[in-house]
């Protein structure tokens, strides 16, 4: 009865305000993304999935709209003093339902506003009985309305795991957030969270993923667990981690949980908590995209943490990017012969990124490829230059100097300060491949 | 040395016809040169000619295509194709002459450093970069009678290139994509295929009346896209970077007075 009244207590609120209230609530959370998994539609309802995901929009931020981002509801018994819905905010509270929800996606997906549906919530009642009300909406949106488009969900620490698998045969994505990169700074803003019970079912969605994917070997159609991976996100600048702590805690998340993704979300001082910094210059906007860069190092160039960044070295440079910044310390390995060196060497000089690796490597084989070449295939020369050689010669004769290449890598348009609005990320993203836009992969 | 120029319809089927014709001279191909509608400068020494586009000499080149070259580069070839720049049944035919001579044909779209074959590569990406933009960008209003309707104005024909996403996801659906810069309509039957026509045929822009439900699912989104930007990090040069202007006149979400 009580549970009935927490839940349906606001229904009438027009469906307007609810979205408003239940999408600024949702927000924070970083992952946008409808990638991992191609699916094509069965003919029998509304839907499919491209693994590459696609964007729909992109907001005053420049973040990627991709999916229908919205909480179930913002009641919480929880009090994270990040958060904006903690238990003690004086904020308006609404809750969907299922139907409201179905309606939603459905109605935007149909008109291309969206890729999907991304559904969180806040705690109400309990882990399990939250979990319950985001399964029956699911559950609606993927039998009843027939939706085979993508579904991203959360998994609360402290459900029921019974309930986690059978939402995980619905889903497409499901993270588990990692709120913050250590333990302590998670009992510190989060009390009642414990990293336990947070890397418990993220354990239990990687096992889950594993044996599907065993399963579907054998049988063919065995329905798919959670296809698209799952993913995680933690804040970075609310607790005093240094980067190499936050990629160390990256590094082991894809190697141990197999996660398809991390994300790391610049903290925003939305409750002026006392046990929060106070940011006067705005979230730390220009830490988070470092990361990020880093993260694709990890990911795409065959990068270690512990080849950026280390107990003496334990934050990235503010004026050069992760991977320029490792050559610049490895200038013994350069200049790197083009027409000859392998491509993981490739990969790893400045202005090259992976498709100009893929590139050269392949329009090599029909002959030695000079400066104009690499030019057209996509290399960033201005930035390459000082890292390799063409049949034998650089580009211009240049000193293999520390100071004398930084200098020219930095003193660029892309010019630092940061600049929250005049400057762009894509400016910023010094991977150089013209095709490789970041920015729509990372959001 | 005289100058040959070919005058294709500006076509899949008119310039592979080119590229037939072109064969059929049995001229050295650096002497041979497809041009799309009439030069504007005449050159003195050059022969011009124009190719009346045929069926079958363009199958046979299709033909060839996939057969030297695979589906893939065919694919890029139709892309390249379908780009507004002119130069490029040029580009498409000197990329065929200089793909058959190479030892593994296969691999000829990784001969980058040739520029024919990298113009080729560059027009299909311009084609398939906007036609991504229209996947993402495109947008669907309800007309009365629940036919999904959208338009695009989009400086490649990239028509053919979305309609089969679309038709994969909303099979359901009775949809209509209509081209204003060619005027031509896809119209999406539900539950079975799709076809094009041209404006000509058919002018579907005087029956527009939008649903109810039109009205407030596009207040909705608008307020759902305002709501979802983190104000603390504006920037609105990343969005124009990654949404350019010319698409937004199409967009629900900005558009004035979104539903009419
Ligand atoms: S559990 Fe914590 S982070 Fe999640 S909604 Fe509640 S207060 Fe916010």
């Amino acid at each position: 009865m009580e549970k009935d009244l927490m839940i349906h207590g606001k229904e009438n609120m027009p469906l307007m305000e609810k979205l408003k209230i239940l999408a600024d609530a949702a927000k924070y959370d970083v992952s946008c993304s409808s990638s991992g998994v191609g699916r094509r539609g069965d003919g029998t309802g509304i839907g499919n999935t491209l693994s590459a995901g696609i964007c729909h929009s992109f907001g005053a931020d420049g973040r990627c709209i991709s999916l229908l981002k919205i909480l179930f509801t913002n009641e919480c018994i929880y009090d994270c003093k990040y958060c904006i819905n903690r238990k003690s905010n004086d904020v308006p509270r609404a809750t969907f339902t299922p139907d409201e929800i179905c309606e939603l996606t459905i109605q935007f997906y149909r008109r291309n506003y969206i890729e999907g549906l991304f559904l969180s919530s806040g705690i109400v009642y309990s882990p399990t009985y939250t979990m319950e009300l985001i399964y029956e909406a699911v559950h609606k949106l993927r039998t009843l309305y027939r939706f085979q488009g993508y579904i991203h969900v959360k998994a609360i620490p402290g459900a029921d795991p019974q309930l986690i698998q059978r939402l995980g045969l619905l889903a497409d994505r499901m993270s588990v957030n990692l709120e913050l990169p250590t333990a302590e700074g998670l009992k510190r803003l989060a009390p009642n969270k414990h990293r336990k019970n947070i890397l418990s079912p993220m354990r239990q969605i990687q096992q889950g993923i594993t044996q599907n994917k065993n399963e579907i070997v054998v049988y063919k159609h065995a329905p798919s667990f959670v296809p698209a991976g799952q993913s995680t996100q933690m804040i970075v600048g609310a607790t005093q981690e240094s980067d190499y702590q936050v990629m160390m805690v990256a590094e082991n998340l894809y190697k141990k949980f197999e996660l398809k993704r991390v994300y790391y979300s610049a903290f925003v001082n939305v409750n002026q908590d006392r046990e929060l910094p106070a940011l006067p210059g705005g979230p730390p906007l220009l830490r988070e995209h470092r990361l990020y860069q880093a993260d694709w190092l990890l990911r795409f160039y065959g990068f270690e943490a512990g080849e950026l960044l280390s107990e003496q070295k334990p934050n990235f440079n503010v004026l050069l990017d992760p991977k320029a910044d490792w050559a610049l310390r490895h200038l013994e390995l350069f200049p790197v012969e083009i027409n000859r060196a392998d491509y993981r060497m490739i990969l790893r000089v400045p202005g090259i990124g992976v498709k100009s690796a893929q590139r050269i490597v392949r329009a090599r084989r029909n002959g030695n490829l000079n400066f104009e070449d690499l030019k057209r295939i996509g290399v960033t020369l201005k930035r390459a230059l000082y890292f390799i050689t063409c049949n034998g010669k650089m580009m211009y004769p240049t000193k293999m100097d520390e100071d004398y290449i930084t200098r020219n890598l930095i003193d660029r348009k892309e010019k630092l300060p940061f600049d929250r609005d005049g400057m762009t990320y894509k400016q910023l993203s010094l991977f150089d491949d013209s095709e490789e836009c970041l920015w729509k992969n990372i959001i | 040395m005289e100058e040959y120029y070919l005058i294709c319809e500006d076509s899949l089927e008119g310039i592979f016809t080119g590229i037939y014709d072109a064969y059929l001279k049995k001229k050295p191909h650096g002497q041979i040169h497809l041009s799309l509608g009439e030069d504007e400068n005449y050159r003195l020494f050059a022969a011009y000619e124009s190719c009346q586009p045929d069926e079958q000499k363009a199958a046979r080149v299709a033909a060839t295509i996939i057969r030297e070259f695979g589906k893939e580069t065919y694919l890029a070839i139709c892309r390249a194709l379908a780009s507004e720049k002119p130069d490029k049944g040029e580009a498409v035919y000197k990329t065929v002459v200089t793909g058959l001579s190479m030892k593994d044909k296969r691999d000829i779209m990784g001969n980058l450093a040739n520029p024919y074959i990298h113009r080729v590569f560059e027009l299909a990406r311009f084609t398939a970069n906007e036609a991504h933009y229209h996947v993402e960008f495109l947008r669907f209003k309800e007309l009365e009678n629940k036919i999904l309707y959208a338009s695009m104005g989009p400086k490649n024909n990239v028509i053919t290139f979305i309609v089969p996403h679309f038709a994969d996801r909303l099979p359901l659906e009775n949809f209509v994509i209509h081209d204003e810069v060619r005027n031509i309509f896809a119209l999406h039957p539900a539950r079975r295929d799709w076809y094009l026509v041209s404006g000509e045929e058919k002018d579907w822009r005087t029956e527009h009346t939008f649903s109810e439900g039109e009205k407030m699912y596009s207040e909705l989104f608008s307020s759902f896209f305002h709501t979802i930007a983190i104000k603390e990090r504006n920037n609105y040069g990343l969005q124009r970077n990654m949404l350019p202007i010319r698409y937004r006149r199409y967009m629900t979400e900005f558009q004035e007075n979104s539903s009419i």
